[in-house]
């Protein structure tokens, strides 16, 4: 079935897939909360526009000036936020860019609003990019408070078609074939299925927010 | 040009606005940007995917707005959230529970 993490997938594919095609870049981030008290803003966002960069060792060249300008401030000074807001503007502004975000509930929550906050200036100063997130609907308040006029809100839910798909794929691989027949695939299916079928919506799609960003 | 980069020139070669950094600044440039590698995570995530679920989303007029940029300035929504519970909850809990049970009776009865 379609879970939030899928979706990122299928969309993350989907831009990956357009790229191979098309002058943009994708770059993408994946929170985890067994991860995440080495997931600080500075890093995240640091590991999103370094994705960014164009392959090859080619590196544009306001890049090369602040890293070489740190370097040469108290032994080495770390990377800022609003470093890297620059910096965006910087690397997208050669084609379209596509941010991708995964789980951001699994933020720290005082570093939530950071983030959104840093990802707020890079869409005023990056015209080129868009955002796509996900989360869980208890970070929604935080999100559309802090990006609401630029934010279009999809709430996502099984499907019936995507649940069987599923499970048929997962029982398909059951690495203990032994124990499995006909009957049991059945229960399995018609199970999951009645459990789940409750709470089936095709997807509700919130209407934007009349404020704009702040 | 800052007179730490013009110091550092040597390091570089320049061509058309772009520099190309010696390999060992190359990889100075990106750890300072940050010591993470989502890469390792997005693979994992592709190889459990499962093909056709979910392609729905690609295909809903919210995410083909999102996609193209319809709008225009601070009325474009360039963000799209999705949010939603988790999936690996009580459904796949459920899966292993009933297929523990039927794999216990089919044992039981094999005896």
């Amino acid at each position: 079935m379609l879970t939030v993490g899928d979706g990122s997938s299928v969309v993350v594919d989907y831009l990956c897939d357009q790229a191979l095609e098309q002058d943009m870049a994708v770059a993408c981030f994946y929170y985890d909360f067994a991860s995440r008290e080495a997931q600080s803003p500075t890093n995240v966002l640091g590991s999103l526009l370094k994705q960014l960069l164009p392959g090859s060792g080619a590196i544009p060249p306001e890049i090369g000036q602040r890293f070489w300008g740190h370097r040469g401030v108290i032994g080495g000074r770390k990377l800022q936020l609003p470093d890297i807001v620059k910096m965006f503007a910087t690397a997208s502004s050669f084609r379209r860019t596509f941010i991708c975000v995964d789980a951001l509930d699994e933020c720290i929550p005082k570093h939530l609003l950071e983030v959104l906050d840093t990802l707020c200036q890079i869409l005023r100063r990056s015209p080129n990019t868009r955002m796509f997130m996900t989360g869980r609907p208890h970070i929604l308040g935080a999100v559309e408070r802090k990006l609401g006029g630029r934010t279009t809100s999809v709430l996502i839910k099984p499907k019936e078609d995507d649940m069987t798909t599923y499970l048929r794929a997962r029982l398909g691989n059951d690495t203990t074939p032994e124990v499995m027949n006909s009957g049991l695939e059945n229960d399995i299916m018609n199970s999951i299925h009645d459990e789940v079928s409750e709470t089936y919506v095709e997807v509700g799609v919130r209407q934007p927010f009349i404020s704009h960003v702040n | 040009m800052s007179r730490a980069l013009t110091d550092n020139i040597n390091s570089f070669n320049v061509s058309n606005n772009i520099f190309l950094p010696a390999a060992d600044d190359e990889s100075k440039i990106l750890a300072w940007l940050s010591p993470l590698e989502p890469q390792v995570r997005h693979q994992d995530i592709c190889e459990r995917r499962v093909d056709g679920v979910g392609d729905w989303l690609l295909e809903t007029k919210e995410f083909r707005s999102w996609y193209s940029g319809d709008g225009d300035g601070e009325s474009d929504h360039a963000v799209l959230f999705c949010y939603g519970d988790p999936g690996v909850g009580k459904s796949y809990i459920r899966y292993n529970t009933v297929r523990e049970e039927r794999t216990r009776v089919i044992i039981a009865d094999s005896r």
